[in-house]
């Protein structure tokens, strides 16, 4: 290396499943914005509003239970759980909570404790068994969506995300139409209007409105309007906000919204999408929020509406799309099946080809109808998203507190289960933002588990090989 | 440690003055050695019949970055035939993968080891989504990889540059922005264009002051060819210029390479680049124009960007042009984006006829820009995959080239009136194997700085191609007899033998790392002490690919 600033080695552990962090120490240079002094059992302050100093905690871990992927928090690693700083997000600390507990990483086999490597040989030969498997969930990050696209390439599997219906809105709308979006960075640096249609935002992504820098006194944002959405109790008060009911319909309001943005006449229009149509012409960089998990059956046609608002707007002014969406993982199999296959989940990579098909082969669908003979469950995030309930035998790759949840659970029978670390909480790894970002994870407690992806090459290689 | 000897055939190596002579070329441990004819080897093959060349090099195809990745998205119908999938591959060895103008990556690596091509280059990298790449790119087997950084609108950079910072600053901020992302080069779309357009601006001409910044493209093509000329980067600042796709943009295009003042710059896809407004249609071919403005321009090469009809996908960062183009997209569908205040992204769906007066003339222009440049050394074979065709039709092109009474066959089927008036019909050139050899393997290695690679000499990588000779150029180049990555055999006959993970090239610049006090908490779109990707993160992103990293000699202006 030249001998120039920032070291190439140690910036994320990446050996593995990540070397052990430096324990927070006064040694290494302060960085510059989110720093915060804290000590246990008290909020976090900013830099200098407190006296009393008893422990400096570096901001140097990247939350992954939501597509916001914060990062620039403040991890005491050693509390139990442990304790975030420079944030009261309750998605985090819901997150940090469920892994809270040492749980031992127990392996079994139909609910009876078994070794690694014989719940790994007995999930293989389940696996060849199936003569249609279905991979859900793909609840990991992309080194463990790489390799799960192997063996699902292998067995000849179909795969679709856990949260596959709410994923499969934006894409539905992409194929047809295509989208026109923008990121966190254009907003902080941009929005002059933000129009959240159908959601609340912070509900889910409780981090939300800091990350669009809401908080700033310097945001450019000059409206905050929720339409077909109350708005949530303590939004910023330095941006003024408007509340448009709507009609209950929000597909009819985005419809009205759209013939006004575009100078149709409306009979009888809403006057305050009136109202918004114009505010939205007048803006300079306009951005419509929504949220996928919040939109109704057959999402997609709103998202269209949404980016045919943008489109148009776009040809006299500046407007975009933002999507929350994505979180656990799903932009992450998302993307990564897409680039290495050329097509999106919903996809059989069967003996006649990759077949993708965003209807039929909806893993609940599937279910349902029992047109798969075995499931293989894939949630490296929270230990109590189970699999769904079905009669089909299971192979499960969770958090070792996954472990008891499903002995507990009707049907442990017919079940393997496979503890793995979560990305980000004990092992390094990489997820897509709900921008389309790619962010590091860091090992916040190193535990020694194998991810996903290494579960699923010990997976691959003892099935038989191809004849 | 295998040794091979490929006995017998012609071989075409420029580098080294090597123009058809039949000689052995001799591979040990992934390296060209000289070997005596008479000593023993593990493995004699028998190229007879066969030339043999470098493994090809392309230095401009969209093979990962995002923009690719939204594009196969955005065309699950490129990926199936009709209502039914697309076969599954024969080959046990290929994992199933597929499409046409936006194959998935394992099919991209295949096609492009089948076709003889080593080694693939990234123009698009967003500073943001640098992981991205290297992931996409490392997903991406056989070929190795490497990608160009974009600059130049960063608000970053064009912030300094209207603060008026020092520029010896503004090197070290590029130097900082190539070491955190891991690139290769320094690329730049539209200067200051795909910023502008954030603000609203619609156009940016070379000399025009974009509306926030009052930066001009010309002051930033400026800044960064001086920038990836003193931090020593070897392949020059790689250029988009202004105005892509716009009747009339030979003359943004001319001011560019005025712009870089003698600095070596490449002009990248110059097809697009390159139209004037003449003829009843206001729309003509700037070929011999540019041609002759390389001349000038020693300092300058270019590649491509070849136009060939059918249907593909448009991808660019360029946003404030592709918004432009929206509205003839085939199918009727887009993307745009702009992404996080330091690139854009425009994907259009695009169908290239033959019937078409101006897809005529793009198509006319690239073979014209291709024969009437005199120096090889300074034209590379691109496509600028997929935005004027699929890189799966290298071969059709190289017969174009190659082949006159082929390329007459081809014009007279076009629109009329380009089938009467190209310049095409009077240009006699054939492309000489020497000649394609130059374009597609010696010229992108010696731009990119690749001393060990795109020639056949002692000591050089193991990457080579052998194809069986015919007089069809385009048959010959489809399929190669063999190929060899690092020494190793990937391809028998046209069909993939083996699937090794490519490696990453990389530039590894010297900057002042005082710099990084202009940053602001999160450069490139994440926190800034994740900014940086280190050798370690890189090598898990490329799938544990081999990492090349190039050294830098700094240099004075």
């Amino acid at each position: 290396m030249p001998g120039h600033g920032p070291g190439d080695s140690g910036t994320v552990p990446w050996s593995g499943r990540g070397a052990r962090r430096p324990n927070p120490s006064h040694s290494v240079p302060l960085p510059q914005g989110r720093l915060r002094f804290a000590w246990p059992g008290c909020p976090a302050a900013p830099l200098g509003t407190r006296l009393a100093v008893v422990r400096l905690v570096e901001p140097d871990w990247t939350c992954p239970f939501c597509s916001l992927l914060c990062d620039g928090f403040a991890l005491e690693r050693g509390a139990q759980p442990p304790v975030l700083h420079g944030s009261d997000c309750p998605r985090a600390r819901a997150g940090l909570a469920a892994h809270a507990r040492h749980e031992a990483p127990v392996a079994s086999i139909d609910g009876i404790a078994a070794t690694a490597d014989d719940a790994i040989g007995e999930a293989a030969r389940r696996l060849a068994a199936w003569r249609q498997p279905l991979f859900g969930g793909l609840g990991t990050d992309m080194a463990g969506a790489r390799a799960l696209f192997r063996l699902a390439a292998r067995t000849g599997a179909i795969y679709d995300h856990g949260d596959g219906e709410a994923l499969v809105h934006g894409l539905r709308a992409l194929q047809d139409r295509g989208q026109c979006y923008t990121t966190l960075g254009e907003i902080r640096a941009r929005a002059d209007v933000i129009v959240c249609a159908g959601t609340q935002a912070v509900a889910h992504y409780p981090e939300f409105f800091r990350r669009c820098g809401l908080e700033d006194p310097a945001t450019p944002c000059r409206r905050l309007v929720f339409l077909g959405a109350e708005p949530p109790p303590g939004l910023p008060d330095a941006v003024p906000m408007l509340h448009i009911a709507g009609s209950g319909d929000l597909g009819a309001d985005l419809q009205q919204l759209a013939a006004l943005t575009a100078g149709a006449r409306c009979r009888a229009p809403d006057p305050q999408l009136v109202q918004l149509a114009a505010t939205l012409r007048e803006a300079r960089y306009a951005v419509l929020v929504w949220e996928a998990a919040m939109l109704p059956a057959h999402g997609a046609l709103l998202v269209e509406l949404l980016n045919r608002i943008a489109a148009g707007l776009n040809r006299s002014t500046r407007a975009a799309t933002f999507a929350l969406g994505g979180s656990d993982g799903a932009y992450a199999a998302q993307q990564v099946f897409t680039w290495l296959s050329g097509l999106p989940l919903r996809t059989r990579a069967g003996a006649r080809g990759l077949e993708h098909d965003p209807v039929r082969f909806a893993s609940a669908r599937l279910l349902q109808d029992e047109a798969v003979d075995g499931l293989l469950w894939v949630w490296s995030f929270a230990p109590e998203r189970l699999p769904p309930t079905t009669k089909l035998p299971r192979v499960v790759l969770g958090p070792p507190g996954m472990g008891p949840r499903l002995r507990q659970a009707e049907g442990a029978q017919q079940c393997v289960f496979l503890p793995v670390a979560t990305p980000g909480f004990n092992a390094a790894g990489h997820l897509f933002r709900t921008d389309g970002v790619v962010v590091p994870l860091v090992v916040a407690r190193d535990e020694g588990l194998s991810g996903v992806a290494d579960i699923a090459a010990r997976l691959l290689e003892r099935l038989e090989p191809v004849a | 440690m295998t040794t091979r000897r490929l006995r017998g055939g012609r071989v075409f190596d420029p580098v080294h003055g090597v123009d058809g002579e039949v000689r052995d070329v001799v591979m040990r441990d992934g390296r060209i050695v000289a070997c005596d004819p008479r000593e023993a080897v593990d493995e004699d093959i028998d190229a007879a019949g066969c030339i043999v060349l470098a493994g090809g090099i392309d230095l401009h195809s969209h093979i990962g970055g995002g923009k690719v990745n939204l594009a196969r998205l955005l065309l699950p119908q490129d990926h199936r035939r009709g209502f039914d999938a697309l076969p599954p591959p024969g080959n046990a060895l290929e994992l199933p993968s597929c499409g046409h103008c936006t194959p998935g990556t394992l099919a991209t690596g295949y096609r492009y080891a089948e076709m003889g091509y080593t080694s693939v280059f990234e123009p698009a990298m967003a500073a943001s989504n640098a992981r991205h790449a290297h992931m996409e790119m490392g997903d991406v087997p056989i070929v190795d990889h490497g990608a160009y950084v974009m600059l130049g609108n960063d608000e970053r950079l064009l912030e300094l540059l209207a603060k008026g910072t020092d520029p010896q600053r503004l090197r070290d901020y590029v130097g900082w922005v190539v070491h955190a992302t891991k690139a290769l080069g320094v690329k730049v779309v539209n200067p200051a264009g795909i910023s502008a357009f954030k603000f609203n601006q619609r156009k940016l001409d070379v000399d025009e002051p974009h509306v926030h910044w009052q930066v001009t493209p010309r002051q930033v093509i400026a800044t960064l060819a001086r920038a990836v000329h003193e931090l020593g980067l070897a392949h020059p600042l790689h250029i988009h210029a202004s105005n892509l796709g716009a009747a009339g943009n030979i003359a943004s295009t001319l001011a560019t390479m005025e712009a870089l003042e003698g600095l070596p710059g490449h002009l990248t896809h110059v097809q697009f680049h390159c139209y004037g407004t003449e003829g009843p249609r206001s729309f003509s071919s700037a070929a011999l124009a540019l041609a002759e403005a390389l001349e000038r321009h020693p300092n300058c090469s270019i590649d491509v960007g070849q136009v060939l009809f059918g249907q593909t996908v448009t991808a660019s960062g360029d946003t404030m042009r592709q918004h432009v183009n929206a509205g003839v997209a085939h199918p009727r569908k887009a993307i745009l984006a702009d992404i996080e205040c330091d690139s854009g992204c425009g994907v259009l769906p695009f169908r290239y006829r033959e019937q078409s007066y101006v897809n005529a003339l793009q198509w006319s222009i690239g073979l014209e820009l291709f024969l009437q440049v005199r120096d090889p050394w300074r034209v590379v074979l691109t496509t600028d995959h997929p935005n004027g065709a699929p890189f799966t039709s290298y071969p059709h092109l190289m017969r174009l080239l190659m082949d006159k009474p082929f390329r007459d066959e081809q014009l007279a089927r076009l629109h009329p009136d380009v089938a009467a008036q190209s310049a095409l019909k009077h240009i006699a050139r054939e492309l000489t194997l020497s000649e394609i050899a130059i374009m597609t393997r010696a010229a992108p290695a010696r731009l990119l700085g690749l001393r060990d690679r795109g020639h056949l000499g002692e000591g050089a990588a193991a990457d080579v191609a052998v194809y069986r000779e015919q007089g069809d150029a385009e048959a010959m180049f489809t399929r190669a007899a063999w190929v060899f990555k690092d020494g190793e055999p990937v391809v028998r006959e046209g069909r993939v033998v083996a699937t090794p993970v490519g490696a990453t090239h990389f530039a590894q610049p010297v900057f002042d790392a005082g710099v990084e006090r202009l940053l602001d908490d999160s450069p490139l779109g994440v926190h800034r002490r994740y900014a940086v990707i280190g050798h370690d993160e890189l090598c898990a992103c490329g799938n544990g690919g081999r990492l090349l990293p190039s050294a830098c000699e700094a240099r004075s202006a």
